[in-house]
């Protein structure tokens, strides 16, 4: 952030549009979304993400009283670090993989979601697992709240998650936390075994309760109107 | 949770719900019962205790059926209500109160069924599907004396075993009625029928399974390795993948750990959510397993202690990383209830039943009175002779 504020400082057109969107953007999100946190909430959190680590650390230096569940999910397991930057700013955390993710949603009370794109259908694309959250969280008649900027709105359409995703390396899949060797170690060699480590997948509309942005707090099916909102601005 | 050592004992004895207090027999089965076939009784209850994550379940319900065959042998008995009366008591005895140990208590109610069916005779099997059975004691002495009784009982006993037997080859026989070329199957984790079910159908179909690598334990990738041996067409993903991938799959076919009386399974952690996908995109889930898994429990608390397990989280999170250890609640539960509305068919060792089908199965394996091990029912209580 002061990275940024520094390369801002006295600017083009341009420049301080990017500020606006990106920068101001996050912070517009943050104020919205920490007014929807009350005291004594069990929010969930899906693995890491800069904008929901920031709300809910501006939640607590607003003294709010919460706690948090963090759902990580391999090969990855970047919720990890989410559970260090929340027990350094001293919010009591519960660690889970997303198996044990119906073992603990009854606890829950709101599920905080982050989000990569909007898709123009209402879609939300986010890291694999997202949808696999918001499906629960629906069962469990817990609120789904997305967390997104308007700059990742996309003409894109997309109903499903394989037509157009990214593959990351597969051999992360192999990482085992203790030493033993995984008995898929030599996939390479054998023609009937793949590795597939998804990157991303997409949410159903009906799976999500709101969507705050920094122009507003939608429903999913407005994405095509912030889209032509716009382009007309263009 | 404890992983148990001859040591551990007083450990071991608290956790089981009070169900042997100073880990010795109670006095009246040791009258009953000879001295050689007690060591075998407590070597059998120190195997149980060793509750290896790795057991096999038709193993130890093979066990199981022997030890008892041994007891009602070499035990002192007359009458069928004695013998009841004994294996009962005997059931205090063993740590049958563990999440795990389902196979083994449901192994215990058919051998107690088999004794209150030889002993009311022939003429009350007719009755089996009365009314008047269910609420006729059977205890009635019959006219058979104790050795006649006890050929009945073990002859029937030996069929049971045969039963066990076969129980995963007639599953895996209906392989080739569920599986179709070109099908994408989903499965989750291991288990040795699903693995041995889907070899099956290779022999005869061309498919490909996508396994669902089942964190933190990742015994999916075990099954992986086992399938593609055998020539299927394996593909790993995250358990985070399963929602983005269940569309384009055909059926998802799951083994369990338990059935419990309502057709809801007690299965491996992370199959809940995996049914609850493929309800969302009208996937059929379809379980395999055998009877002896079917247990007349139903579920009556969430809590870790009465239905789930919760195990040790070295497989989760580092311990290297302490530091976040002490700070954060970690929950690694080994168990995860799916309610009987996920699944669509159970295929069992009698065939495909539909999860409403279950509670007639269970009348006629088990009998009511037993349903609860610990309870001593009140006509076998009170001695005849």
């Amino acid at each position: 952030k002061q990275w940024y504020q520094r390369r801002v400082r006295g600017h083009s057109q341009t420049h301080s549009s990017c500020f606006q969107n990106i920068y101001l953007a996050g912070k517009s999100i943050t104020e919205k979304a920490v007014n929807r946190i009350v005291n004594g909430d069990t929010i969930l959190i899906f693995k890491k993400s800069q904008l929901i680590l920031h709300i809910l650390l501006e939640a607590k230096a607003q003294n709010k009283e919460f706690k948090v569940v963090v759902v990580d999910s391999r090969p990855d397991l970047s919720g990890v670090s989410s559970c260090e930057r929340l027990t350094a700013a001293g919010i009591p955390c519960s660690y889970v993989y997303i198996n044990s993710s119906t073992y603990i949603m009854k606890k829950v009370t709101k599920v905080m979601l982050a989000a990569d794109a909007l898709l123009a259908n209402g879609y939300v694309l986010g890291p694999v697992g997202t949808a696999m959250m918001g499906l629960i969280a629906n069962t469990y008649n817990k609120p789904v709240i997305v967390c997104c900027e308007t700059y990742k709105f996309c003409e894109r359409v997309q109903t499903d998650s394989i037509l157009y995703n990214e593959l990351a390396d597969p051999d992360s899949m192999l990482k085992t936390l203790n030493a033993e060797e995984s008995p898929v170690a030599g996939w390479r060699e054998s023609p009937n075994t793949r590795l597939v480590n998804l990157v991303y997948d997409t949410t159903p509309p009906a799976l999500v309760s709101i969507v705050i942005t920094e122009i507003a707090e939608l429903p999913c099916s407005s994405a095509p109107v912030v889209l032509r909102r716009g382009a007309v601005k263009m | 949770h404890q992983h148990d050592h001859q040591h551990a004992e007083a450990v071991v004895s608290t956790q089981s719900t009070g169900s042997f207090k100073n880990h010795e027999m109670d006095p009246f089965l040791l009258k009953k019962i000879p001295k050689d076939t007690v060591s075998r009784l407590e070597e059998f209850a120190l195997y149980l205790r060793e509750s290896k994550k790795e057991r096999r379940s038709y193993v130890s319900v093979v066990k199981t059926v022997n030890v008892f065959r041994d007891l009602i042998c070499t035990a002192d008995w007359v009458t069928a209500r004695e013998l009841i009366k004994i294996i009962k008591c005997y059931c205090k005895y063993l740590p049958l109160s563990q999440s795990n140990e389902t196979d083994v208590s449901n192994v215990v109610r058919r051998i107690l069924k088999i004794i209150r069916e030889e002993n009311a005779g022939p003429e009350a099997t007719n009755l089996a599907d009365g009314i008047s059975a269910f609420f006729k004691s059977d205890m009635k002495p019959s006219n058979l004396g104790r050795s006649d009784l006890q050929d009945n009982i073990l002859n029937s006993i030996v069929e049971l075993l045969v039963e066990l037997d076969t129980s995963k080859s007639n599953i895996i026989n209906m392989a080739l009625e569920h599986i179709h070329s070109n099908e994408r199957i989903l499965t989750y984790g291991h288990s040795n029928t699903i693995r041995d079910f889907l070899l099956h159908g290779r022999r005869a179909r061309d498919f490909e399974v996508i396994v669902c690598e089942s964190g933190p334990s990742l015994q999916g990738h075990r099954m992986a390795a086992e399938l593609s041996a055998g020539g299927i067409k394996t593909t790993v993903i995250a358990d985070s993948a399963a929602f983005a991938i269940i569309h384009a799959v055909n059926k998802v076919i799951i083994g369990t750990h338990t059935i419990m009386a309502d057709g809801a399974l007690r299965a491996a952690n992370g199959v809940h959510q995996l049914a609850m996908a493929a309800k969302y995109f009208s996937v059929p889930v379809i379980v395999c397993a055998a009877l002896y898994k079917l247990s007349p429990t139903h579920l009556c608390s969430y809590d870790p202690d009465a239905f789930n397990k919760v195990i040790g989280p070295e497989n989760m999170l580092n311990f290297s990383n302490a530091k976040l250890h002490s700070k954060v609640l970690i929950s690694n539960p080994d168990f995860d209830y799916v309610p009987s509305d996920l699944i669509e068919l159970f295929i069992t060792n009698t065939g495909g039943h539909a999860p409403s089908y279950l509670y007639r199965i269970i009348s006629e394996l088990y009998h009511p009175d037993d349903y609860d091990l610990d309870n001593m029912c009140v006509e076998t209580v009170d001695d005849e002779l």
